[in-house]
């Protein structure tokens, strides 16, 4: 088979499929940005994997799939992750805890805030991760260059986990709070309340593969869901030597199917 | 007896510039609150509102947020919807589903900036169409092939080093649908943009022409707009392009524009 990974980069989890697809006999092409134009000329792969998440690969994957070519995971679903206030919404109706958001200017902000709002995660409105993520604990704690429009979702006082799933393979990781996916975590069990978020939130969307941030908050005890991401690239997963396999034997079997 | 109450969710721009008589007349018809996107706080623990309809005049990432939160949290129709403003925004995404749906669009594509181009006569158009400013065509004719640049889109090029390409159709006139429902299409027409910048000097309404009606009660079928604008362009061989659609059209262009999209509201709200 003909197979496109739509990526910014060709390391990491992108070099990795890449090579398990050549070791099992498929073309592989990476797309990087700036190398290729959103037109006709793409149809030449049977499928493609979406890595990243920037508007161009977006309307990449958006475009394939209007014109039947499978795209995974879903681009809708992929830029529903990336919008902040989209995700927000996938995650309640997924059934799951989110914390509360509020969004406006800084103006806005100054004038409508209370002392007793604070502490806020201040969160790029498109992204995911913590690039731009950082914890506001007064109005004196924005930057002033920051005149556009801001989204600030209440913050959770608990324990922060990531927890990657593949398939059936859950892993949770203890997460430090606003650090990235790239710093080391350790392994801690996962409990039967956490696998019933993973269970719930993969069954209802349909997915192969991916994570959730989640928040155990600690006064009262309930998960929340803090950020969902479509395709990690697992730095932390310690299951396996290298996740690339699982992932891409679930994506080989999706497209079967 | 109580008076419907719509919502109007809009930026300071339109506001200030795009509205007066509007509002004004609504006013008489209806309650109207409104939401302005620089002063608003939106409140995802705040969803209650007390309207039977929101009309939006604006297409800012707050106003977008705004939109979501009605229609995830409560039942109250907005106009344009989430989806119809979304599409409408994303031109590379409209110009994909509305080919998609059968309607005859120029060829388009999005090239890296270092590339060369892709089509001897095109149009760069700018990829996100949100912000309020208006087309300044930067063009350029040599030997019967035309380039143009909308400098909205090189000012983009940076963000994302793509240009946004569509072929250019020559055309004497610019065809200008609105459609107000599926019921109210008007039609105008003008010289091209790129031939006379002042296009109201040679805008006139003209005859209804059944072709343009059916392609644009398509797309706003496809995009999910209620309330739009589109322009087409007429080739040499007698085929129409649709060539933008707009999910804020200026209904002040329209004889009484600003009746007919109240009017239009208020009936909807009852629907």
């Amino acid at each position: 088979m003909k197979i496109g990974i739509l990526s910014k980069r060709i390391t990491g989890m992108t070099g990795s499929m890449a090579n398990f697809f050549e070791n099992k006999g498929h073309k592989t092409k990476i797309y990087l940005l700036e190398d290729f134009a959103i037109d006709q000329s793409l149809f030449e792969n049977d499928f493609y994997i979406l890595k990243s998440k920037t508007l161009i690969y977006l309307y990449t994957g958006y475009y394939l799939k209007e014109n039947k070519i499978p795209v995974f995971p879903d681009p809708e679903l992929t830029y529903k992750h990336k919008n902040r206030t989209e995700a927000h919404f996938l995650i309640k109706k997924a059934g799951l805890l989110c914390p509360d958001y509020i969004c406006g200017s800084l103006e806005t902000l100054k004038g409508q805030l209370k002392i007793g709002d604070y502490p806020l995660i201040v969160k790029p409105i498109m992204g995911s991760g913590s690039r731009g993520v950082k914890k506001i604990n007064s109005i004196e704690d924005f930057e002033t260059e920051e005149n556009k429009l801001l989204y600030m979702e209440k913050y959770i006082k608990g324990t922060h986990y990531l927890v990657y799933f593949i398939g059936d393979d859950i892993c949770t990781v203890e997460k430090p709070p606003l650090s990235n996916e790239h710093v080391d975590m350790k392994e801690v069990p996962t409990t039967n309340e956490i696998r019933k978020v993973i269970e719930k939130w993969k069954n209802y969307y349909n997915l192969i593969f991916g994570h959730l941030d989640i928040v155990l908050e600690t006064s009262t005890n309930k998960i929340y869901v803090v950020d969902p991401g479509l395709f990690p690239e697992f730095t932390n997963w310690k299951h396996d030597k290298d996740p690339a396999p699982k992932v891409c034997k679930l994506i080989l079997e999706k497209f079967k199917n | 007896m109580k008076n419907t109450k719509i919502g109007i969710i809009i930026d300071k721009y339109h506001l200030e510039y795009k509205v007066t008589e509007f509002l004004k007349y609504l006013k008489s018809i209806a309650d109207v609150s409104v939401y302005i996107e620089e002063s608003y706080l939106l409140n995802s623990s705040n969803n209650f509102y007390e309207e039977e309809l929101f009309f939006v005049k604006g297409k800012g990432d707050l106003i977008l947020g705004f939109i979501k939160l009605i229609e995830e949290e409560t039942s109250i129709p907005v106009i344009n919807s989430y989806k119809g403003t979304w599409n409408a925004i994303h031109r590379f995404m409209h110009s994909t589903r509305l080919r998609k749906a059968g309607i005859l669009i120029p060829d388009y594509c999005m090239n890296p900036v270092k590339w060369s181009n892709p089509y001897e006569s095109y149009i760069v158009k700018n990829i996100i169409d949100q912000k309020n400013y208006k087309f300044i065509p930067k063009m350029d004719e040599k030997n019967g092939q035309l380039k143009v640049s909308d400098q909205r889109a090189l000012n983009e090029a940076d963000d994302y080093q793509y240009l946004l390409y569509q072929k250019f159709i020559q055309s004497k006139w610019e065809y200008k649908i609105y459609g107000i429902g599926q019921e109210q299409i008007y039609f105008h027409r003008q010289l091209p943009v790129l031939v006379n910048a002042n296009k109201l000097e040679s805008r006139r309404e003209i005859d209804e022409i059944p072709e343009l009606k059916e392609v644009a009660i398509k797309a706003m079928e496809t995009l999910d707009l209620k309330i739009t604008s589109i322009d087409f362009l007429k080739s040499d061989e007698g085929v129409f392009y649709l060539t933008d659609i707009n999910c804020t059209p200026n209904f002040n262009y329209l004889k009484d524009g600003h009746k007919i999209i109240a009017d239009y509201l208020l009936k909807s709200s009852k629907q």
